[in-house]
């Protein structure tokens, strides 16, 4: 055994879990030296092996996570002795003439830098020995792997089919890639394996593992569709100014939280259609250009002034003055300032004076009316969880824009109803693969009926008002 | 019936010079059924006052007993058992499966007695009720 020292969660659980034989599989920790070692010398026969046996194939690392609550956690991370020995030694190498750590807060600081060390340490070591063959690496995070979820999956009721369709949808809207790797047949039920083929399937495996290239624009195939990005990187800004219940509350599953820019022209224009929100606390000069871009190009940018750097803010005046913009400044909860160019929309506001609950919601209520975001109207209720892709129209459907679809899933083992109003712009097309459900159409749009862990998709037309 | 609770012993702290004592802090609180919801049990830790309702951390062992009996007791459960991070890792330790990783919750740890628990009727109770 090249570890002996079980790894340790913050709250002081060693890490154990259970996979889909119900054995108990222990995490042991990465900060053992030995581990190292042995992890180069794997490297190291791994890709002979690849040279030996003239193996091409392209090859990916990967890392892989649990979630804790609202933390996405990665099993690397540890709080056993090994690791303290191991920080101990790392503070003793960098900070000769001592360190004083101060709190727990600069020591907890410390100690997540020194993580992320290693954990970059062993990405570079496997991307320097396997160099010929190496790609990328993906973070993946684990269905049922975390300490919690090893009590909840032992339990005699086992883990709700609700509870994980909530997470997977929540892994979906923060853009994580998942593996259900750990969970039995029964765990998966009749939903789960619906759920990942249809919003997890082959084309995405395509798309995040670059295996096929697929264009930015709508083709046949059924992509992901959704209205809003947010771009934040750890932290809470757009939760603490109610933007996120905002859209929890009327545009759910339909926005995504995503740590980076990905700034290439092929997700600059499938993405073109939706509202982009920035944090000035997480902007540096690339992000800022990046951002400005976007409007240039005519698409909806808004940032929360809150935290921008001074260089920054002098940046975007000067922005302004050059390219001769007008700046409309509206005064409702925080001061609004917007501008306009082409079909571009730059707005600007003060996040830190968005504070009680009913003032956020006016002014995110008011500022998507302004965006007039075009789509399907759903009333959905508890714990019925619905999904959109788009696809482009076949010469049959040549009086639509596009297609859309939306997928219902009812995890629960209670009935449930759906209203869909499909106001000006959206035709009810046709119903898909029904699994105890019905839909019916009535005068103002769709009404949809979920028995327990039924599922359904139905189909709209988009097409242009006149 | 019974419920579960595991604890962590934290020992104190001086936080940016403020003084942050020893304290129980409760991680999971689970039935059968699965885990108990975390706003119910905020709202039922206030039995403690001097506790902390948003974190679930209690001063003393005898104040975590006390809000675990106040659950048991508004579950209608028979008993609570309470098992420190420490006790949990060592019957992990031995555990290599579903069913050995079960015992954990039968073997450790200190079981509370919900007095006012309705009582099970025998096979006399019920054929007399």
């Amino acid at each position: 055994m090249v570890a002996r020292t079980l790894s340790i969660s913050s709250d002081g659980v060693h890490l154990a879990i259970l996979d889909q034989e119900e054995k108990l599989n222990k995490m042991y920790s990465y900060f053992e030296p030995k581990v190292f070692q042995s992890f180069v010398e794997f490297l190291s026969a791994f890709g002979n092996f690849l040279a030996s046996n003239k193996i091409k194939s392209p090859l990916w690392g990967t890392n892989f996570n649990y979630q804790e609550g609202e933390r996405n956690i990665s099993y690397l991370a540890d709080s056993s002795i090994a690791f303290e020995q191991s920080f101990s030694r790392y503070l003793k190498q960098n900070f000769k003439e001592g360190v004083d750590l101060g709190g727990p807060k600069e020591e907890a600081n410390l100690k997540s830098k020194f993580t992320l060390q290693v954990q970059d340490l062993f990405k570079s070591t496997a991307e320097t020995a396997l160099a010929p063959f190496w790609i990328g690496l993906q973070q993946v995070t684990v269905l049922g792997g975390a300490p919690g979820e090893t009590i909840e999956r032992a339990l005699q009721d086992g883990k709700s089919q609700l509870n994980f369709v909530n997470d997977i949808l929540d892994h979906y809207t923060h853009d994580r890639w998942i593996s259900s790797a750990l969970l039995k047949k029964s765990e998966k039920g009749e939903l789960l394996p619906k759920v990942l083929s249809e919003h997890f399937g082959t084309q995405e495996v395509e798309r995040r593992y670059l295996y096929k290239i697929h264009g930015a624009e709508l083709s046949q195939e059924w992509k992901s569709f959704g209205l809003v990005d947010i771009f934040e990187d750890g932290g809470a800004s757009f939760k603490k100014t109610g933007l996120i219940s905002f859209l929890d509350e009327n545009f759910r599953w339909m926005y995504s939280i995503q740590k980076e820019l990905n700034f290439t022209n092929e997700w600059i224009v499938e993405n073109q259609h939706k509202v982009k929100f920035f944090h000035g606390a997480n902007l540096d000069r690339t992000g800022f250009s990046q951002m400005m871009k976007l409007f240039m190009m005519g698409q909806k940018v808004v940032l929360d002034l809150t935290g921008l750097p001074p260089e920054l803010d002098r940046r975007l005046q000067i922005f302004m003055l050059e390219n001769s913009l007008k700046v409309q400044t509206v005064n409702f909860v925080t001061t609004i300032n917007l501008s306009e160019l082409g079909d571009g929309r730059f707005i600007t506001y003060e996040g830190s004076r968005l504070q009680t609950e009913e003032t956020t919601r006016k002014f995110w209520s008011h500022l998507f009316r302004y965006f007039n975001l075009n789509h399907v109207d759903i009333n959905l209720g508890t714990d019925v969880f619905s999904l959109w892709r788009i696809r482009a129209t076949s010469p049959t459907e040549l009086n639509y824009l596009d297609v859309r679809r939306v997928n219902f899933y009812n995890p629960t083992s209670y009935k449930k109803q759906v209203t869909i109003h499909t106001k000006g712009g959206f035709a009810f097309l046709k119903m898909i693969d029904p699994s105890k459900a019905t839909a019916k159409s009535v005068s103002h749009g769709v009404e949809v009926e979920l028995l327990p862990h039924g599922r359904i998709a139905l189909d709209f037309g988009h097409y242009e008002e006149t | 019936m019974s419920l579960n609770l595991v604890y962590h012993f934290q020992s104190s702290q001086n936080q940016e010079e403020a003084f942050r004592p020893a304290s129980y802090r409760l991680i999971y609180f689970f039935s059968n059924q699965g885990f108990l919801d975390r706003p119910t049990l905020r709202e039922l830790s206030k039995s403690v006052p001097e506790a902390d309702h948003d974190l679930l951390t209690f001063l003393s062992l005898d104040d975590l007993k006390t809000f675990a009996l106040r659950v048991c007791q508004e579950q209608k459960e028979d008993e609570v058992r309470l098992i420190s991070v420490q006790d949990y890792n060592i019957g992990l330790d031995g555990a290599k499966d579903l069913p050995t990783f079960r015992t954990i919750f039968e073997k450790f740890g200190e079981v509370i007695v919900n007095e006012e628990a309705p009582r099970k009727k025998g096979f006399l109770g019920k054929f007399f009720s």
